[in-house]
């Protein structure tokens, strides 16, 4: 699997020999993939050298961040972005902010905190890096997906550094779209079959007004840490309904009135997960909490500018919960309780806790769409867990799912996930067929396409766009070295 | 082999990262976010506690395999326990037991450093870690008349350490440590000449065979001479002693506690009065071993309930670095009239290592030298005229590091105020 002497020496050259490894132990640490070598690149000239070597000898290549997910190709270059890991420019009267691969949203969210910004730190978790595209706990006001990039430097599957949008034609990164040639709609960094081939080395992610503090003051030793003072003008606070149409319409009205800081239909699981440190303490407070929960609900913070501007926001929600028969979980309404939501949840290393700690692993289906129909859709697929919940294949969470709105609309995400023990046999299997039925199930309902894999099937459905892509990518990597899902993660 | 009992935790790791960083929550500026050394200096995921993690279920998998790359993997850790903080901000899972495992396994494979060989071979032949004649260890105490307790009847032993006894440097940490125990009228006495290593480095090292030898000499010592408590100046003598002792079922009902800890509580009780001023601003570097490490050993047998829940009967408790000893050194500083205080970025339980831990002071002292500048430009951007420590391999470490900071123990400071 590894290089010859010769090709590998080309590779060393470019980094030096502390930055490339090829000893095939090594590769357990990259999710057991047996990679020809990892290359560790320190700036976009070398990322852009190892790229047209890989061309020249028709070797795949795949980049990681911090590496949480992707897929991997056995026998290809692992490029391995951490030592790009510098903030270049926060450009506070412009609202964006230029980054590095390897800096995480937890490092860039310190430092746009500091200025009054801050940005959409997606839902993998802080500890992800700030250039991922995607969606996130804050997506109600700081949007998602690929709005939040704009200008771009793109190392091409080819080798050539490309600058889209603003970059292109002033040097300045203020606009993805131009003046310059626009990439917008192949330059997605997402997942498969989104992703764009060959390799980001630099973004501009737009900012956004912070109205909370410049840094939390918290204290406490971990794995608990309590606010010391909660800001003044900030709320945190979980409704449940009786139907999910009654939650659907507060969410709606929450969205129309711009009321909310960060609007996220938690289900009480991910709630429970959030506020305790471990796993049996996790069963008892969801326990609890799934007693006193009406139904359906979400997870929302208020933030004011001033005392008026909180003073009417708090008053227009109190209307919007009252206009649903909304109920507040009292348990969140515990100052201690609050607080720790607070900083999970904005701070964003909420999603650990929620996902990975009680089952040990998860599978998921995140769906964009129409928030009124995947809602629909996912009750379904909620309650299809349940037999699973009831064989102890995957972790009991009461059969929830959990979305929000984007941009205060009706657009939304949609996600639901089975945890389980990874190393169950019979728990993996029994969670890949219930995602295969309830994927098949959206486009046989007509709920959605779930996109995040590349189905044929969906495809021929929706105007053969895998087609259509397809060509897109062979224009673009002609040497077929930087596969589909060979962006960002 | 102690490894396969943490093949559940092993699989466990997701590859998040957090563990390379320290608690999200507590990411305060891009400069200070890192947690662990070995991936800040070296990159490759190897060399973070995931990275660590997986080549330990890999080897569960396929059997144990060295290559030159796996062992500077294993050499070049402090196992300072940081990235273990940090992931079980989050996950319930052990870090640093299956990375020590790794380390042990690997010492029983014959997969050696020399320079770590002869550290242990010092312990084996001369119980020190450092290198000096066994029959000087005791010198620092000369004409100081202190009690030796393997002879006379005391309270307290006062366990000097490796460092502290064959270090001239050290010694005014143990001589003002034995003058204050002095004034506060403490019925103490120390080993001398007679004093044996605790084996805590020899641990850390992978030497568990060697480390259990030394543990069961000094207990055999300390219960003979009757003393109830144990006092210690070094973060790595206290971890051996508090922690290590009681996993491995040796330490009984052994008082073990640190200088910083034994001092706060006589300022508490009013037998030492910190009266004189210090006009001094300084920072609190927290020795990995007192502070994350320190805090008590958790015995816990048990086995997952069945399902798909990630539970224990009986539960299990982790242990996550939030009972570390953070305030006592902290009140002692704050106990010193004129003295300010100021804290770093990283601190308490994600404090940054200060270089020394896991034998990489021995096998590899560029990386340790690395570490401690790293710390020492931590304490520079608070604005302090010194960095506070409270054992002697930080300051060691520090002062190395060639830096114009001053560098203090806190027994140094404590000394100066009473």
């Amino acid at each position: 699997m590894t290089f010859n002497k010769d090709i590998y020496k080309e590779f060393e050259d470019v980094v030096g020999a502390e930055n490339i490894c090829d000893d095939p132990l090594i590769m357990a640490a990259y999710k057991d993939n047996p990679f020809a070598a990892v290359i560790m690149p320190k700036n976009t000239a070398e990322v852009s050298a190892i790229v047209k070597l890989c061309n020249k000898h028709k070797i795949i290549f795949r980049p990681i961040c911090t590496g949480w997910t992707g897929l991997f190709v056995p026998g290809s270059l692992l490029i391995d972005l951490r030592r790009m890991n510098h903030i270049i420019e926060i450009n506070e009267k412009n609202m964006y902010a230029v980054v590095e691969p390897y800096v995480i949203s937890a490092e860039l969210q310190a430092e746009t905190f500091k200025r009054g910004l801050h940005f959409c730190v997606k839902g993998a978790g802080s500890n992800c890096a700030a250039i991922l595209r995607g969606h996130g706990h804050l997506d109600e006001t700081t949007s998602g997906d690929d709005r939040n990039h704009l200008a771009v430097e793109w190392v091409s599957p080819e080798g050539d550094i490309v600058h889209s949008g603003s970059l292109g034609s002033s040097g300045e990164w203020f606009s993805g779209d131009g003046p310059g040639i626009s990439l917008r709609s192949i330059l997605t960094s997402a997942v498969p079959p989104g992703a764009s081939p060959g390799i980001f080395t630099k973004a501009a992610v737009k900012l956004y007004h912070w109205p909370g503090p410049t840094a939390y003051s918290l204290q406490g030793q971990s794995p608990r840490y309590t606010l010391k003072d909660k800001p003044a003008y900030m709320m945190a606070r979980y409704f449940s309904f009786s139907t999910v149409e009654e939650m659907f319409n507060a969410e709606i009205k929450i969205g129309e009135s711009e009321i909310a800081l960060e609007h996220m239909g938690f289900n009480p699981a991910m709630v429970a997960g959030n506020i305790t440190t471990c796993n049996e303490e996790f069963f008892e407070v969801f326990g609890r909490m799934a007693k006193q929960v009406k139904g359906p609900g979400f997870f929302i913070i208020i933030a004011g500018t001033s005392a008026e501007d909180f003073a009417y926001k708090k008053k227009v929600l109190d209307k919007i919960i009252a206009d649903n028969n909304g109920e507040s979980l009292k348990m969140v309404e515990d100052p201690e309780i609050e607080g720790i939501l607070l900083i999970q949840c904005t701070r964003i290393s909420a999603s650990i806790r929620e996902t990975f700690r009680s089952g040990g692993t998860f599978k998921s289906i995140p769906i964009m769409g129409q928030r009124d129909l995947t809602i629909k859709w996912a009750t379904g697929a909620g309650e299809a867990k349940m037999p699973l919940i009831k064989k102890g294949l995957i972790l009991d969470d009461g059969g929830g799912f959990f979305g929000w709105g984007v941009e205060q609309g009706h657009l939304g995400k949609t996600e639901i996930f089975c945890a389980f023990n990874p190393t169950n046999q019979e728990a993996m299997d029994a969670v890949n067929q219930w995602r295969e039925d309830q994927k098949a199930r959206a486009v046989r309902e007509f709920y959605f396409a779930e996109t995040m894999d590349n189905s044929e099937e969906v495809s021929k459905k929706l105007c053969n766009y895998l087609e259509w892509w397809h060509k897109i990518h062979k224009a673009l990597d002609p040497n077929d070295v930087s596969p589909e899902a060979g962006s960002l993660v | 082999m102690g490894l396969e009992k943490y093949q559940g935790d092993l699989a466990m790791c997701h590859r998040c990262s957090a563990c390379k960083f320290i608690p999200m929550q507590k990411v305060a500026n891009k400069e200070f976010s890192y947690v662990c050394p070995s991936i800040a200096r070296y990159d490759f995921h190897i060399y973070s506690g995931g990275g660590r993690l997986h080549v330990a279920k890999a080897a569960l998998q396929k059997g144990f395999q060295y290559s030159d790359r796996i062992l500077d993997m294993v050499k070049n850790c402090q196992m300072c326990g940081a990235c273990g903080v940090s992931c079980n901000y989050a996950m319930d899972m052990e870090v640093m037991e299956p990375i020590q495992e790794y380390r042990i396994q690997s010492v029983k494979d014959g997969h050696t450093v020399p320079a770590l060989d002869k550290a242990v071979e010092m312990m084996r032949k001369g119980n020190n870690m450092v290198p000096g004649a066994a029959a000087k260890r005791g010198d620092w105490a000369k004409g100081l008349n202190i009690k030796d307790f393997t002879k006379e009847k005391v309270d307290v032993i006062y366990h000097v350490g490796c460092l502290t006894s064959f270090n001239k440097d050290m010694w005014k940490l143990a001589q003002g440590t034995a003058g204050l125990l002095r004034k506060a009228g403490v019925n103490f006495g120390i080993g001398g000449a007679s004093e044996l290593c605790c084996g805590g480095r020899a641990y850390q090292m992978g030497y568990e065979e060697d480390f259990l030898k030394q543990a069961k000499k000094n207990m055999a010592q300390i219960k003979k001479s009757g003393a109830k408590t144990l006092v210690t100046g070094c973060a790595d003598g206290y971890h051996a002693f508090k922690v290590l002792y009681d996993k491995y079922n040796l330490k009984g009902d052994l008082e073990v506690l640190h200088t910083s800890e034994y001092f706060a509580r006589l300022i508490k009780k009013g037998k030492l009065k910190p009266v004189k001023k210090v006009d001094l601003t300084v920072t609190y570097h927290d020795p990995c071993r007192l502070g994350r490490l320190g805090e008590p050993w958790i015995h816990w047998e048990g086995k997952k309930l069945p399902g798909g829940n990630f539970v224990f009967d009986p539960p299990k408790t982790y242990r996550r670095g939030t009972h570390g000893v953070y305030d006592p050194p902290r009140d002692v500083l704050k106990s010193i009239p004129g003295l300010k205080l100021t804290e770093m970025t990283r601190i308490k339980e994600y404090a940054w290592c200060c270089g020394a831990g896991g034998g990489v002071n021995e096998s590899n002292p560029d990386f340790a030298a690395w570490t401690a500048r790293e710390r020492i430009k931590e304490a520079s951007s608070t604005g302090a005229e010194a960095i506070v420590t409270a054992c002697p391999w930080c300051e060691k470490s520090f002062k190395e590091a060639n830096s114009n900071l001053k560098v203090y123990d806190i027994v140094e400071l404590l000394e100066k105020a009473v």
